[in-house]
């Protein structure tokens, strides 16, 4: 059988044809392509383009593909910048578990963003929403994360977001936020779930034989 | 002996769960998220699921519809622990095939009577 060498898209079937518009035009009508493995080729082909962060989003809230979601996700985070940021906070109030874990994981990869909507997430008035915040600190890499679980710990009236908090410490909190801590049960003293909590996370930040003040 | 998977990316919970049921004579394993739950439901079966909602790599409601559609115990018993209490999160938790959905913190008695009824451990 010959080898054809194909110079112009004109030759091509029409399906061909559109996989091989490699251009952002091409990519981004291949982000709605019905073939999952089309959309999966397209973000990750895209990634990078700051002006196509929107058609990203638009096609990642009504992805069903869990290969596809994931490399939009990852489109957006390698991606970065103000607008990802701003379209990923939003996915946090999204009904889709799936992309509200995905969104979590995204922001958690972008550290330099958080000072920006850090507080304003943790005072939001849905309380699932400060939990998700809570849940993006867990693998935040930023030097304030210490200082907002121990905001929550002190302000939050809403338990499962204290509990939240008090998780994260327990594996990654140190002496320092101790006293916060050890606080807590007196605020929920009708949750027992609260107090055996906080005796693990005490436990695990004081070590074998450790305690309070050594 | 009656055999619960705890499904929960908060290792206080799974703690908090761990000691509870196995003080009641339950035989407890923990999963950290849908997929790890999913490969050890592959390799042996349970009487009951005790999972949450929100948790990375593949969250509850996944896992429940995986269960229910492509398991070889499709049937086992499944409660939803969640911080979610809105009648649209009990809505979507029955619908991906959960027999009953518990919103957090949970009482002590209250999940225990659950999960006796449900897993069979007093019949």
């Amino acid at each position: 059988m010959p080898l054809v060498r194909r110079d112009a898209d004109d030759n091509l079937p029409g399906e061909e044809r559109r996989e091989n518009q490699r251009d952002r035009a091409g990519l981004l009508e291949q982000l709605q392509d019905p073939r999952p493995a089309a959309r999966r080729r397209a973000a990750r082909e895209i990634a990078g383009d700051a002006t196509a962060m929107d058609a990203i989003c638009n096609a990642l809230e009504i992805e069903t593909d869990a290969g596809s979601r994931h490399a939009m996700l990852t489109a957006l985070l390698v991606t970065g910048g103000e607008r990802a940021k701003a379209r990923l906070l939003q996915l946090l109030r999204s009904e889709d578990a799936g992309l509200r874990n995905g969104a979590i994981e995204v922001l958690q990869g972008m550290p330099g963003l958080a000072g920006e909507y850090m507080d304003g997430l943790l005072s939001d008035p849905d309380s699932d929403v400060r939990i998700f915040a809570v849940n993006i600190l867990e693998s935040l890499r930023h030097q304030r994360v210490p200082e907002w679980l121990q905001q929550v710990l002190q302000n939050d009236d809403h338990v499962n977001v204290c509990a939240a908090a008090v998780d994260v410490l327990t594996e990654a909190g140190g002496p320092e936020c101790l006293p916060a801590l050890e606080a807590l049960p007196q605020r929920f003293p009708d949750e027992p779930f609260v107090d055996f909590a906080v005796r693990t996370a005490v436990r695990r930040i004081q070590g074998p034989g450790g305690s309070h003040g050594q | 002996m009656t055999r619960v998977l705890v499904v929960d990316d908060a290792q206080t919970v799974r703690l908090y769960h761990r000691e509870l049921l196995e003080q009641d004579g339950f035989q407890v394993e923990e999963a950290v998220n849908g997929l790890e739950a999913l490969e050890r439901l592959a390799g042996t079966t349970y009487d009951l699921l005790l999972v949450d909602v929100n948790m990375p790599r593949m969250d509850g409601y996944t896992l429940v519809r995986h269960v229910r559609e492509n398991s070889s115990d499709p049937g086992v018993p499944v409660i939803m622990v969640t911080t979610e209490g809105a009648a649209t999160d009990r809505e979507q938790a029955l619908s991906a095939g959960a027999n009953l959905h518990v919103v957090k913190p949970v009482q002590p008695e209250a999940l225990l009577l659950q999960v006796r009824l449900m897993s069979g451990a007093l019949s």
